[in-house]
């Protein structure tokens, strides 16, 4: 009888820096090495994180806006041509049935407000929120104080002393692994 | 002048959440006097419910009155709150960082003390969903040719946006918060944080929809008090009927809106040791801000005496002469100092920097800019077109109280947001910290 291949196993990995600098240069020397699957934590979005990690590769969110202010222009002149063109022999002030001046108003605030409806909303999708249910290796009180951190969450376990080497000969604070990975609040 | 000078990310963390959660009893003392004055809003707003909108002093000439005036001062304070937080935010201006978040949160507060107005002046406000078009069996729709349904859709869209921007603003500030306390507390501000971790996915999604939000409030802000002003400059009314009125309300809103800013964040900053990040330098530009206003203001006052003589149209310049001489004269001079002549002390550099000069003039500045409303609102239609429909119209005791209830509603929604939600940006302030580096370590 055949059996599907076990998944290779995998663990947790982190790496905990105090210093920009010695963070960055971790990050680097894992893309250098072709290893793949880690996320980085900051306490604030600093533009030297981004640009190393994504590269200037710009958020997709800006498909949403799009998508969403030309739908809100779009709906908004409909809303407004075609509710006055239900009543086509009410012509207030000698103004047209569909009055394109006084609608811009409606169509212009119909724009601004299905497109930032629409930017909440691709921003919610791509940044995975809610993220109550994300690894707890990424839970980490530290990361959102002055601590920088590089977390796997599924680190292959063969790749485990090679990552652990690279994060810690680039100045990691503390590097843990498996469950000693996932922080535990003192005292709580 | 200093600008922001926090030691450290974790310095920033620790001065601005120590703060929250612990009331003082002057805190207390100043939430108990604004929530009775909910008080006095409510039982006014009952007792007019129940003998109806004859107990308001509006009358057939002049139907707006102080709802209508203190509707466009409401919507005006929340201007500089935006324009601070989006437009500033958009020219990477750096003293925005220490006033945004308060400014934010006055404009999402002063639009929901703006927003009842209108319902208000209904008379019949449990018909308010009028205003907004729905599909019924009657086939009637709203009048889309209709100014005050421009407004219905511009303030519905600014507080909507408004206010989304102002909670993504706070998801990372939220997060900050779980993880300074335990228990029940974190469990909370998770909530309120959606589980934010801040990883790179995060980071770099949140920050592209930010900028975008940013690049809608913008337009945002300047269109809202243009069409504010529409209710007006389309009528057919002598003292309205100006294509000037769309800057002028602008440059009013932001005058009124950052004057409101000193009123609000001068007394929090000391009275919360905050020196190191909100200090002389916000007040400084918050000042020049007004200044810059206050002279575009001054410039449109005498432009709008300048059009009603040069076009020699009876009805304009009697409106405009009546009100600097007639029987509302001393609202209007008492508009020209406080707007006009008051601010003009923060020429001096020092003034700017005063804790009770600025804060004394930004207190005139409200309540010139109230005073200005009511110039617009009140003079036109007590003194239109018609001699024999001239009325003169004063606040009743009912209204004032729904006034001094309005100002109850909005500071106790200040009040309660300065003790549950970090009051400055704590995320943009590590943005002006240098990174700590050590600095030995070369990327290979």
């Amino acid at each position: 009888m055949s059996t599907a291949a076990a998944a290779p196993p995998t663990t947790r990995i982190k790496a905990v820096y105090g210093h920009l600098d010695l963070f960055l240069t971790a990050v680097d020397r894992l893309k250098r090495a072709g290893i793949v699957g880690w996320e980085v934590v900051s306490p604030l979005p600093r533009h030297e994180i981004l640009d190393i990690v994504y590269e200037g590769r710009p958020s997709p969110v800006r498909w949403w806006t799009l998508t969403g202010a030309v739908s809100g222009l779009v709906g908004g002149f409909l809303l407004t041509s075609l509710t006055a063109a239900q009543w086509p022999m009410i012509n207030p002030g000698g103004k047209p049935v569909v009055a394109l001046p006084a609608y811009a108003v409606i169509m212009f605030e119909c724009t601004i407000l299905i497109g930032a409806l629409f930017t909440g909303l691709g921003m919610v999708v791509h940044t995975g929120l809610p993220g109550f249910f994300l690894d707890k290796a990424l839970q980490d009180p530290r990361f959102s104080d002055d601590k920088f951190g590089i977390v796997f969450t599924r680190a292959h376990a063969a790749d485990k002393d090679r990552i652990v080497k690279i994060l810690a000969d680039a100045g990691a604070l503390e590097v843990a692994t498996g469950d000693d990975a996932i922080y535990e609040v003192p005292n709580a | 002048m200093e600008a922001i000078r926090p030691p450290s990310y974790a310095a920033a963390n620790r001065d601005i959440i120590r703060v929250m959660f612990k009331p003082s009893f002057l805190y207390l003392a100043g939430l108990g006097v604004s929530v009775a004055l909910v008080g006095l809003l409510a039982f006014c707003l009952l007792h007019e419910i129940w003998w109806g909108m004859g107990m308001a002093g509006t009358n057939n000439a002049s139907f707006w009155g102080t709802y209508i005036v203190t509707f466009v001062f409401w919507v005006g304070i929340g201007h500089a709150g935006t324009l601070i937080s989006a437009i500033l935010f958009l020219v990477r201006s750096k003293w925005r960082t220490g006033v945004y978040r308060a400014s934010e949160a006055m404009t999402v507060f002063a639009v929901m003390t703006a927003g009842l107005f209108p319902v208000l002046h209904l008379g019949r406000l449990w018909q308010v969903y009028w205003f907004f078009p729905y599909p019924n069996q009657r086939y009637l729709w709203v009048n889309f040719k209709s100014p005050l349904m421009w407004d219905v859709f511009a303030i519905s869209t600014y507080f909507t946006v408004s206010a989304v921007f102002f909670y993504i603003g706070l998801i990372p500030d939220f997060a900050i918060v779980r993880d300074h306390n335990k228990g029940i507390i974190s469990k909370v501000y998770d909530l309120l944080a959606v589980g934010w971790r801040g990883t790179n996915r995060q980071w770099h999604h949140y920050m592209a929809a930010y900028g975008f939000f940013a690049a809608f409030a913008a337009p945002l802000v300047l269109s809202v008090h243009s069409v504010v002003s529409w209710d007006f400059a389309m009528a057919v009314t002598a003292g309205w009927h100006s294509t000037i009125f769309p800057p002028y309300f602008v440059a009013g809103a932001i005058f009124s809106g950052c004057a409101m800013v000193i009123t609000l964040l001068l007394p929090m900053s000391y009275i919360f040791g905050w020196k190191d990040y909100v200090n002389e330098w916000h007040y400084d530009a918050l000042a020049k801000m007004c200044l810059l206003t206050s002279g575009i203001l001054t410039y449109a006052y005498a432009t709008e005496y300048f059009i009603g003589w040069y076009s020699q149209n009876p009805h304009e310049w009697e409106i405009f002469a009546w009100r600097a001489t007639g029987e509302y004269a001393w609202a209007f001079w008492l508009m020209v100092f406080c707007n006009c002549i008051a601010p003009l002390p923060w020429y001096i550099p020092k003034l700017r920097t005063n804790p009770w000069v600025l804060w004394i003039i930004a207190g005139i500045i409200n309540v010139g800019m109230w005073m200005e409303r009511f110039n617009i609102v009140v003079s036109s239609t007590a003194h239109g077109f018609d001699p024999a429909m001239w009325r003169m119209y004063a606040p009743s005791m009912w209204e004032i109280g729904i006034l001094l209830g309005s100002g109850g509603w909005f500071f106790m929604y200040f009040l309660l947001f300065s003790k549950t939600m970090p009051a400055v940006a704590i995320m943009e302030i590590k943005e002006l910290i240098a990174a700590p580096v050590k600095g030995h370590v070369e990327a290979k």
